[in-house]
């Protein structure tokens, strides 16, 4: 074998190679091929294989993930290589970061080793390995496996020391840490046995150039004192150990999470179009032939949703951010992704015959343990708030709560099977087109004694104030709609709304999981929309926002929607609306990100804008913001429901603020609205803070809060009207 | 068992109501079952559950709208429905000329119980279950809040809601019974019942198909809306004893109740 002559460069296979016939390297060979073998059938062994064919005779609507496929691999390798996801959170995304690239560093240094002499030597007769490039790619392995070792020993740290609440443990999580650990250990004490005996002494040509192997050279003193014999003795049964450990880990790859490493990046290729709505609308012509709606089986989901389960590496992002595990409430995406996983594999064996067909298990036949309530429980379904801090969270593009969703779509619409006081919301929906089953008739009496101009009227407008369902009928929320009448017309703003014609845009009816009431109120308001030729629509609630926006497309409906807080922005800056004077008393101001405003539509910088446009008090963050911001409880339907399990979603988003020293905390959701101002009642802090939504401090500091005050008193009257 | 539910359909609890003539105008008014006919409805399809056989019947006077509340009771699980259309007889809104058809309708069906709400949360009256039990000439138990029906069907034991206090009383079958709200939990239809729904037969007739001849009993004078609330007032005052004199005054004086 080449090298051992008085080039920069190292013998490949020093010290182990016998004379003669390269028994050694033909061992290795073998070994190396069984190693593959044992990799494939440990993914058999696994159940990986009965799942991929699960997933590919999924019944589930056919989803397209393979568009743009450039675009979508371009994605991928800028994803993989880059962390984009991984290092959002910097403690183990760089722990990550470091493993995973001495992972890609040991990987091409070995490619490049093997090329040189098992393919290109033994060919060619050429020796590239060689000076400095040989020196090169020394330093480029020693140094990022030295940090793997750093990134396993912070890993290591976090599972034993730092231990947070929502890492998963199981036995496979510590033994692969320890495993990498000692692969990299012996790898090094290999090399740092070789820099011993052939590198350290003066007449090597080697010596001036061994520091371009820092962790091996370092190592190596530790056998300074040892001798040649020794050395080589050591060196031999360690090289094989480091060896047989290294293939070992190849064939552990099939049987642990590790499959990541190869699943997670086929689900990044296949990640979803954003923007998109995460949650699909159930086709509308299924209303008229379906026979069953939303799913109760495991293979009604399509292919993709099964395929998530195999990219999930349990790294438990999704837990650490979910509001319903924070409060102590059953759920934990990761749970329901691996959960289904398992059960997917266990009932796909029995729908898989000796020969290898797959036939469904109809339900009389099937005996085994449901998915809905055996599986994953019913608390845990109703538990998700749809914030999407799960989906936002995940490295590897996987949607968790949609697949609840779909559950509960089964649940409502199959077997009327919602929590008791969700049936006075439905009803609402359906008789008054409102969730808090109020009379239809007064939705537009916030407006009274307010001169707000009506579609009916006015015949049309560039904008449609679309109040949405909080602002017509909820007190606190009235405030809002009236604050940002007065400033539309302030502005001079073509604007109008549709008064009684408005109806509920149907988020909550479709996030509990009933797409048919949701269509229905969803097509009555295209209809209204459409007749008065509505191409810009102003919304106030960011559920409404992105109802109209995205899921209103699905249905037909394609409109140019703003959130409020977009027009309220672009009208400051414009000077169309002048904030006279501060408004005293704020103290420190904090905002609260709206889920559907921030992570859905990732409106994070204007509400920020206007605050800071008030110029009353200084703008501070809360310990989550952004696309991390804490939910408020509200979503998904959850603001309809009584909240008996844990702990109180808002009073922990209420102590968060508190903790922030903000005196104030803006929102600019009704729901949010509504639920910080009811943590603040509930844990009684009205002395040191108060909600607000940014609308009325707007008006107010526009000083637009006295005229119109009558309006307020109106609507409670109207009630009692109709009573 | 068999059963028949008699049920109504009324102005949404929460629709603007306006007076027009002798009774109320009824455009822009969102029309929904009875709330009490909803328990009745329940509760009919629940002893059928029970029973594992049988079939409940919905029985209804009321315009061409009816056909909507029908629907709603056909798809919570109802099997079929009388749908008595005619306007002579909606019109007059009258308790007994109500009560004749449904059970002229009623006669013609098989039953063991008849179901109805306590009171319709319209027109208030809360007596056409009386007349309809003795129309049919069997026994009625009112405000009923729980129903047991002996597996052989000769009898029934029925708790009902009396003043302070609940009653349990011991009746052969069959027997009208008039729901009260605590009988059950009313279930929401779900999407199958609803597409089920469309299909299931309805029997549309008029009061001469019954031969009922029965003119109304009584008519409606006049019909006014309640006089609207009065905004509340707030006692004011420096202190409490300055308030409690304040309040003290106005109930002497203004309200003149001390
Ligand atoms: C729609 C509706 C709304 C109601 N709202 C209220 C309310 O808001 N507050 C409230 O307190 N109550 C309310 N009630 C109850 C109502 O007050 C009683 O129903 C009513 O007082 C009569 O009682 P009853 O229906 O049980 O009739 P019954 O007990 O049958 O008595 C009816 C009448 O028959 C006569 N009668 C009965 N037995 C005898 C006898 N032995 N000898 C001589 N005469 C007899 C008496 O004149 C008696 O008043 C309501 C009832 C209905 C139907
Ligand atoms: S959407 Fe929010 S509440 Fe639901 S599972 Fe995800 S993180 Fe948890
Ligand atoms: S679903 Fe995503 S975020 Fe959650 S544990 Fe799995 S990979 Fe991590």
């Amino acid at each position: 074998m080449h090298g051992s002559g008085a080039e920069i460069s190292r013998e490949v296979f020093w010290n182990i190679l016998g004379p003669g016939f390269p028994t050694e390297q033909v061992l290795l060979y073998v070994l190396v091929f069984g190693t593959f073998l044992l990799f494939f059938r440990g993914l058999a062994k696994s159940g990986f294989f009965t799942r991929l064919k699960a997933a590919a005779n999924a019944k589930g609507p056919e989803v397209d993930r393979l568009g743009n496929p450039w675009d979508r691999f371009w994605y991928m390798v800028t994803d993989v290589f880059g962390h984009r996801k991984i290092l959002r959170e910097p403690y183990q995304g760089i722990f990550h970061f470091f493993i995973f690239w001495g992972f890609i560093a040991l990987l091409i240094t070995t490619a490049i080793v093997f090329l040189q002499a098992d393919v290109i030597y033994p060919i060619w007769h050429v020796w590239f390995m060689k000076n400095g490039f040989y020196l090169g790619l020394s330093l480029f392995a020693d140094v990022f496996g030295g940090l793997a070792i750093v990134g396993i020993l912070m890993a290591l740290a976090r599972r034993y020391v730092i231990k947070p609440q929502w890492l998963d443990e199981k036995g496979e999580d510590g033994v692969v840490l320890w495993f990498i650990l000692a692969i990299l250990v012996t790898g090094f004490t290999v090399e740092a046995l070789r820099i011993q005996a052939t590198e350290v002494d003066p007449s090597s040509p080697m010596f001036h150039y061994v520091w371009f192997s820092p962790v091996g050279r370092s190592i190596a003193f530790l056998f300074s004192g040892m001798s040649d014999v020794a050395l080589r003795d050591t060196h031999v049964v360690l090289w094989w150990t480091h060896v047989l450990g290294a293939l070992a880990f190849i064939i552990f790859i099939a049987y642990s999470k590790l499959i990541h490493i190869f699943m997670t990046p086929v689900n990044i290729f296949l990640r979803p179009d954003v923007p998109q709505p995460p949650l699909k609308a159930m086709p509308p012509e299924m209303f008229e032939n379906a026979e069953t709606f939303g799913i109760h089986n495991v293979e009604e989901y399509s292919w993709k949703d099964i395929v998530d389960g195999e990219a999930c590496m349990r790294c438990g992002r999704c837990v650490e951010v979910c509001p319903a595990f924070n409060t102590d409430k059953p759920l934990k995406p990761r749970d329901v992704i691996q959960d289904m996983r398992t059960y997917v594999g266990e009932k796909a064996k029995l729908a898989i015959d000796a020969d290898g067909t797959y036939h469904v298990i109809p339900d009389e036949e099937y005996t085994g343990p449901g998915f809905i309530g055996d599986t994953i429980s019913r608390d845990t379904i109703w538990a998700c708030t749809t914030c999407m801090a799960c989906v936002e969270a995940c490295p590897a593009y996987i949607l968790q709560f949609p697949k609840l969703i779909e559950l509960r779509r089964y649940m409502v619409m199959m077997e009327s099977d919602f929590p008791a006081e969700v049936m006075d919301v439905f009803k609402g929906m359906e008789n008054n087109s409102n969730p808090w089953s109020i009379g239809a008739h007064v939705r537009a009496d916030w407006a009274k004694g307010l001169d707000v101009p009506l579609m009916s009227e006015k015949g049309g407008a560039e904008y449609l104030f679309y109040v949405g369902c909080a602002g017509a009928f909820d007190d606190l929320n009235k405030k809002v709609a009236v604050s940002l009448a007065k400033i539309f017309k302030a502005a001079g703003l073509d604007f109008a709304i549709l008064g009684t014609e408005e109806g509920c845009c149907g988020d909550s009816a479709k996030k509990i999981g009933n797409e048919y009431v949701y269509q229905a109120l969803a097509m009555a308001n295209i209809e209204t929309f459409n007749a008065y030729n509505v191409s810009k629509i102003i919304t106030m609630c960011p559920h409404g926002y992105n109802t109209l926006k995205y899921d209103y497309k699905e249905l037909g409906g394609n409109y140019n929607v703003v959130h409020y807080t977009e027009i309220l922005d672009k009208l400051i800056k414009q000077g169309k609306i002048t904030l006279k004077q501060p408004i005293e008393g704020l103290g420190a101001i904090t905002y609260h990100d709206s889920c559907y405003l921030g992570r859905y539509n990732k409106v994070y910088d204007e509400p920020r804008d206007i605050i800071k446009a008030l110029n009353s008090g200084s703008l501070v963050e809360m310990s989550s913001h952004h696309a991390k911001s804490f939910c408020c409880g509200a979503g998904g339907g959850r603001m309809w429901m009584e909240e008996d399990l844990g702990t109180r979603i808002n009073q922990k988003r209420t102590r968060e603020v508190m903790a922030s020293g903000a005196k104030t905390v803006c929102t600019a959701c009704p729901f949010c609205y509504t639920m910080l101002s009811d943590g603040i009642k509930e844990l009684e802090m009205e002395e040191k803070l108060q909600a607000m939504d940014i609308a009325v401090l707007v008006a107010k500091a526009a000083g637009l809060d006295g005229k119109g005050q009558e309006a307020d008193a109106e609507p409670a009257k109207a009630e009692a009207d109709s009573e | 068992m068999n059963t028949v539910v008699c049920m109504k359909q009324v102005p949404d609890t929460e629709t603007l109501i306006k007076v027009q003539g002798t009774g109320i105008a009824t455009d822009g008014i969102k029309w929904v079952m009875s709330p009490y006919d909803e328990f009745a409805v329940e509760e009919a399809l629940q002893q059928k559950e029970k029973m594992k056989a049988g079939a409940v019947t919905i029985v209804s006077l009321g315009p061409d709208r009816a056909i909507e509340a029908i629907r709603t009771g056909l798809a919570m699980g109802a099997d079929n429905a009388v749908h008595i259309n005619d306007s002579a007889y909606y019109n007059a809104a009258d308790p007994f000329a109500t009560a004749a058809v449904l059970a002229a309708a009623i006669k013609n069906l098989q039953y063991d119980c008849v179901f109805l709400g306590k009171q319709a949360i319209d027109d208030d009256s809360g007596q056409v279950p009386a007349m309809v039990g003795e129309l049919l000439g069997i026994p009625v138990i009112t405000q009923v809040l729980k129903l047991e029906v002996a597996a052989d069907k000769s009898k029934a034991t029925v708790t009902r809601e009396v003043e302070g206090g609940q009653a349990v009383i011991e009746v052969s079958l069959p027997v009208v019974l008039s729901a009260q709200k605590g009988l059950n939990e009313p279930r929401y239809a779900s999407l199958p019942g609803i597409m089920k729904a469309k299909k299931k037969p309805v029997d549309v007739k008029t009061a001469a198909d019954l031969g009922v001849t029965a003119g109304p009993a009584t008519a409606i004078k006049e019909m006014t809306l309640p006089p609207a609330r009065q905004a509340g007032k707030i006692i004011g005052g420096d202190d409490a004893a300055a308030k409690a004199a304040a309040l003290a005054k106005a109930l002497q004086e203004e309200v003149k109740i001390i």
